[in-house]
């Protein structure tokens, strides 16, 4: 029964996957149009095409090398065979049992405790750790924490968020864009195109709506999917070490230890097994369940 | 015959075409998610045996380290040594497997003997082999897990609606037997000599 919900998860994750690509490229299109027939009205069909160009080979682009930019941005590099032994057997014990390739493991110098999984698919993944989770874990807790990343590379968690990661950034530049060109330059008038100015001042508005909506909507999204995977990954990971007692724990060291200032971009916040910048302010944004949540159903298994 | 009654005829050959689509789609479905899940526990199967290899390939340099500091240990060497070369000879897996949990309880003499050597316990090179022998002791409980996971799906699969039904047809109607935790894993090791 448990293993048709991961064929489930899985097939469900690629299915998002393609389906938020769609639909941003949708807006996205919708929003360079609009832009368009605002600043440039002899080009309005030129430019969509263009974005729709250059956002097919972003997609393409963080399919293929997403793992790498993630990996430089973090500054993550390769685990030693020698010293990081404990770690490399873990993960090549866990990849056991869950029937996936070991990936390629890395290591994040950092005091607090946090890890992360990033790639397209299991056969390309990486799983990254930081120093202070080596430090500061016992083994039942490392094996918990690289337990719950994983899951999130056999349910192909990774390609759907390193998607959402290019997306949600993708997103916010646009709108960027647009707002600071209404701020500054405002739409070109001519003589001739007077009677289109009721119109103009509707597409305007509706500019400036998606402009602000655009972000904010796919923040929301990337929230919303990201908490539920989150869940997702610590029940099915638990269920990989048998021991869900081990990530709780370790998700209370988190707790009282870690203190959320790890410097890591919001675009790819999502992508680590806690919040690297908390802030304790914007709940509704929050890529994270609440660790006392997360704590109280591991320990309910 | 009239338009409408011509109309209804062809509404009815679409739903029966669609009907087939569904019923091939999904013989081919269950077709293909019993052969995959088989396979799937056949490479499980194999991935234990490889891990067993590794832990023997490791066993002769675990003696050479520890014979120059445990001179008194003669035995339990001497166990570990026989239960490695039974694993070798061993005919199939699962005479593999046997020899491999005595090559375990074997080890752990070995490794709670060595807490009387301090001098030994400090030595870089066994604190490096006996991390790589915990590391393979985990890996092969976690590779007989993923194979009783497997052998799970896979006779779920043959026994439940609608791979049942197929499942005669293609002669694969037996379940997979799972693997029993050894004894020696369950219980921790007394040492006495």
């Amino acid at each position: 029964m448990q293993r048709t919900t991961f064929y489930e998860q899985i097939s469900k994750n690629k299915r998002d996957s393609l389906l938020l690509t769609v639909f941003v490229v949708l807006v996205v299109v919708l929003l360079v149009y609009v832009m368009a027939r605002i600043f440039l009205p002899e080009s309005a069909m030129l430019l969509p095409a263009i974005a729709v160009l250059f956002m097919i080979a972003q997609v393409q682009m963080s399919y293929n090398y997403g793992d790498q930019i993630v990996l430089k941005a973090t500054n993550a590099q390769p685990a030693d065979p020698i010293r990081n032994i404990h770690l490399v057997n873990t993960v090549e014990g866990l990849s056991l049992a869950a029937g996936i390739p070991t990936p390629k493991i890395y290591v994040v110098e950092s005091n607090e405790i946090n890890a992360f999984a990033v790639g397209r698919d299991p056969e390309h993944a990486s799983i990254a750790v930081t120093t202070g989770a080596l430090g500061g874990l016992d083994r039942d807790e490392l094996e918990g924490v690289i337990g719950h990343e994983i899951s999130h590379i056999r349910n192909f968690d990774i390609r759907f968020m390193t998607i959402v990661a290019v997306m949600v950034g993708l997103a916010g530049i646009l709108s960027h864009m647009l707002l600071r060109m209404y701020w500054y330059g405002g739409p070109q008038t001519r003589r001739g195109e007077r009677r289109r100015e009721g119109g103009l001042s509707i597409l305007i508005l509706v500019g400036i709506v998606l402009a602000v909506i655009a972000p904010l909507v796919s923040r929301l999204v990337q929230a919303f999917i990201s908490r539920r995977r989150e869940m997702l990954a610590d029940a099915s990971g638990a269920q990989l070490t048998r021991y869900p007692e081990g990530l709780a724990s370790a998700l209370e060291k988190i707790k009282s230890y870690n203190k959320g200032n790890m410097d890591i971009s919001d675009s790819i916040s999502h992508l680590f097994i806690s919040d690297p910048n908390r802030n304790p302010l914007d709940e509704l944004f929050a890529t994270h369940p609440p660790l006392e949540e997360r704590i109280r159903i591991l320990r309910a298994m | 015959m009239e338009v409408k009654d011509l109309v209804g005829l062809s509404w009815i050959g679409i739903l029966g075409i669609l009907l087939i689509v569904a019923i091939v789609a999904l013989l081919f479905s269950t077709y293909n998610r019993i052969i995959v899940l088989s396979n799937q526990a056949d490479n499980a199967w194999s991935q234990i045996d490889v891990q067993l290899k590794k832990r023997a390939d490791l066993v002769p340099n675990l003696v050479e380290t520890v014979k120059g500091y445990m001179q008194h240990e003669q035995k339990a060497i001497e166990m570990v040594t026989q239960a490695r070369e039974r694993m070798l000879g061993a005919g199939d897996v699962k005479e593999r497997m046997d020899a491999g949990n005595a090559l375990a309880g074997a080890l752990k003499t070995i490794f709670a003997l060595a807490e009387n050597y301090p001098a030994l316990r400090a030595s870089e090179n066994f604190k490096l082999l006996q991390e790589q022998l915990d590391g393979i002791e985990s890996k092969i409980a976690y590779a007989r897990q993923f194979y009783n996971d497997s052998v799970l799906s896979y006779n779920n699969a043959i026994s439940t609606i609608p791979g049942r039904w197929f499942a005669g047809m293609m002669g694969r109607t037996t379940q997979r037997p799972y693997l029993e935790i050894p004894e020696a894993e369950r219980a921790p090791v007394k040492v006495t000599f």
